[in-house]
């Protein structure tokens, strides 16, 4: 039963903040509708019993990039913190305008057809299973994991978020005077 | 309620609204959180399909990795962002035009 509960939870708080930070004018709204979208999908790594995920998921998008990102729109922010792009028929969001709109719902019926088509085939080839709701820790087996069949992808995440690092750095550094 | 055609369908609607950010926003701070909703719907889907179908836990280990690629992505992306507003003082993506001719 709470399982349900926390997943019905979780799954309107993610689809209801994603759709939110796809309509909304404000830039600074939209990324307080991410957080609320990011923390959703924390909720469905959880009942899905990805502890480890979850956990992760919460202090690398919540703790880090949302964080990045409203001071990226505070240090950026300037005239446009608010669109005022002429937008369609009164009623649809701002921040583009009605053509990117259009192509963008034009491209997102496509994707949502040919996906539903291949839904209905994997869950054919899949039928529900009943599964229990016993959740083990796996943080011991993702551990191991990390460690031994998937060492040399472990490595060179550290080696790319090093890089990543130090290129930020080196990308934002202040302007030269002169 | 709770099965493998739920969580696809909630990764299909993030897809789709990442998608519908990516392409309509004219906002590069934007583009930026559109990309964050994509790579979450494929991680998404990651834990789904590790949880009913395969029953290991490698879904497990991929979307952590997705989700390190993620913060890189960002970090970078971000850096970037800033300083394409130190030289046009707009991070609007029209403007991006240095490279065109």
């Amino acid at each position: 039963m709470f399982i349900e509960l926390l997943f019905l939870t979780s799954a309107l708080l993610t689809v209801g903040s994603a759709i939110g930070a796809a309509v909304t004018r404000n830039i600074m709204h939209s990324c307080v509708f991410l957080l609320g979208s990011l923390l959703g999908i924390a909720g469905l790594y959880a009942t899905l019993g990805a502890d480890f995920v979850a956990v992760s998921q919460i202090m690398v998008y919540v703790g880090g990039v949302v964080i990045l990102m409203l001071f990226a729109v505070m240090l950026t922010g300037g005239k446009d913190f608010v669109s005022r792009a002429q937008n369609l028929l009164g009623l649809a969001p701002a921040m583009g305008n009605k053509w990117t709109y259009t192509i963008g719902l034009l491209t997102a019926l496509v994707v949502v057809l040919t996906n539903v088509k291949l839904i209905t085939n994997v869950v054919k080839a899949y039928p529900a299973k009943v599964i229990g709701n016993d959740f083990p820790s796996t943080v011991n087996q993702i551990g191991h994991l990390l460690v031994k069949e998937h060492v040399l992808a472990f490595e060179l995440s550290s080696v790319l978020l090093l890089g990543a690092l130090v290129g930020a750095a080196i990308i934002a550094r202040p302007r030269r005077q002169g | 309620m709770m099965g493998l055609a739920s969580y696809l369908i909630i990764s299909l609607i993030l897809f789709v609204v990442g998608l519908v950010i990516i392409l309509s926003r004219k906002n590069i701070v934007a583009i930026l959180l559109g990309i964050e909703l994509v790579l979450n719907a494929a991680a998404l889907n990651f834990v789904a399909y590790s949880r009913y179908v395969t029953n290991n836990l490698d879904g497990h280990v991929f979307s952590l990795f997705i989700i390190a690629i993620a913060a890189a992505e960002s970090a970078i992306g971000l850096a970037i962002v800033i300083r394409f507003f130190q030289i046009k003082e707009t991070i609007h993506i029209d403007e991006a035009t240095q490279l065109r001719n």
